[in-house]
């Protein structure tokens, strides 16, 4: 076996075994009548346009494209799901954000003065929040692409504002674990909705009515909190995220008990595992023992829960026949 | 199925012979005039989705140094879907080729 074979059969390893025993052979073949034969003593690499080519076609097959093996059809369901969770948590507080700054008229929320960065700051958080919205309708009516654009302008003022606030150093974990949170959704829609995902395109009355109602159980408490000066001190850490908490809960003890399959229980660890994220960095900053005691049980609460899902989904997964790739 | 510009030259290259991977590639480049240069990686990945849906089947396999080599060739419903998908280009076409000689002679007059 020349050296570029054996260099072609390493970048191969980039893909699921379960498709390189149906496709390793023949694919050598083709790189190496296109590359022709070159000696050794030449060092001959693949090049790099090659490499990521099988590493676009590694993360298609790993997320259940065509010819993927049964435990990557569900791992692929399982980060559309979490695309799908992570944009509707964050359409629902941006339009808690939106309905906030209606009865009052839009110019208090735009700080600052005309044409300052503040204002422009202010601005982009309100169409970002409006982006999101919109990302989430568009992708349950089937608009993929538009729905990218969307959720991608969605969390771009957040993440470019992510750097100067890191570097001044304030709440620095704390700051990227909610851009983590953020974030991740977002690149699970990019890479979860790829080219062989035929997106279902639901009816409207199966859109509007289940986001309006997860929007109001997610911020009414928000809402109210904000709306109630003397509200006792613990409730702050059942609004904004940590109102999602218990509706994660509900959702997770349901799929365990059910026993719903691999991709929801795997979906949903996940989310646990981003809402951890964004709850352990405030264990530091709590300034009463019984705001951090109720702290630290959410944050046990997660942490099981997130576990068992993945337990339950890793079990699952194994239980998931690995079929052969698609055969020709 | 939505049925990319890949997945249109590979389906063309099908329809004189059975090929194997570097052959349909080889073809989509001739057929492109050099302008689609398919990675491998790329067409192992419009094989699969022409697979998945029926459009192209195995026709055998050979061994060539040691090495497996598969040839591919198009189904009855892959000659369909190429024969649909090229009708709808064609009529693309000469849309976009009567609007622009109308407005030749549009400018012309």
């Amino acid at each position: 076996m020349s050296l570029l074979e054996r260099r072609y059969r390493s970048v191969l390893r980039l893909l699921p075994a379960s498709y390189r025993a149906e496709r390793e052979e023949e694919m050598v073949d083709a790189f190496m009548e296109l590359s022709g034969d070159v000696p050794d003593e030449e060092g001959p690499r693949p090049r790099w346009g090659e490499v990521a080519g099988v590493l676009a076609l590694s993360v298609r097959v790993r997320l259940g494209g065509a010819g993927a093996s049964s435990p990557y059809v569900a791992v692929g369901a399982a980060v559309r799901l979490l695309a799908l969770l992570g944009l509707a948590t964050q359409a629902a507080f941006a339009l808690a954000g939106l309905i906030q700054t209606l009865p009052s008229g839009l110019h208090p929320v735009l700080a600052g003065e005309p044409g300052s960065a503040q204002r422009l700051a202010a601005i982009a958080g309100l169409g970002a929040g409006a982006c999101a919205v919109a990302a989430v309708v568009a992708l349950l009516r089937g608009h993929v692409p538009a729905a990218k654009l969307l959720a991608v302008a969605g969390v771009a003022p957040a993440a470019a504002s992510f750097v100067p606030t890191w570097q001044a150093g304030a709440g620095a974990l704390q700051n990227v674990a909610h851009l983590v949170f953020a974030v991740v959704p977002v690149l699970a829609l990019l890479v979860g909705y790829h080219g062989d995902v035929t997106p279902r395109r639901h009816r409207w009355a199966l859109v509007l009515p289940p986001l309006a109602a997860g929007a109001a159980v997610l911020v009414t408490p928000t809402l109210l909190y904000a709306a109630t000066p003397a509200s006792p001190s613990w409730l702050f850490l059942w609004v904004h995220l940590g109102s999602v908490i218990p509706v994660w809960a509900v959702a997770a003890l349901a799929v365990l008990a059910r026993r719903s399959g691999p991709a929801p229980a795997l979906a949903l660890s996940a989310a646990g595992l981003l809402l951890l994220m964004t709850r352990l960095p405030e264990l530091r900053s709590l300034p009463e023992a019984t705001l951090r005691a109720m702290a630290v049980a959410q944050c046990a609460l997660l942490a099981t829960l997130t576990v068992a899902l993945a337990v339950a989904g890793a079990r699952a997964l194994a239980k998931a026949r690995p079929l052969p790739a698609a055969r020709p | 199925m939505n049925i990319t510009e890949p997945m249109f030259l590979a389906l063309t290259a099908l329809v004189d012979e059975p090929r194997h991977g570097y052959g349909i590639v080889q073809e989509v480049d001739r057929l492109s005039g050099g302008r689609v240069q398919l990675k491998i990686g790329t067409l192992y990945g419009v094989l699969d989705r022409l697979s998945a849906a029926g459009l192209v089947v195995l026709d055998r396999e050979e061994a060539q140094r040691g090495r497996l080599r598969r040839y591919y060739r198009l189904t009855d419903d892959g000659a369909e879907a190429l024969r649909a998908e090229a009708a709808r280009l064609a009529a693309t076409a000469a849309t976009a080729t009567a609007r622009l000689r109308a407005r030749t002679a549009g400018g012309a007059a």
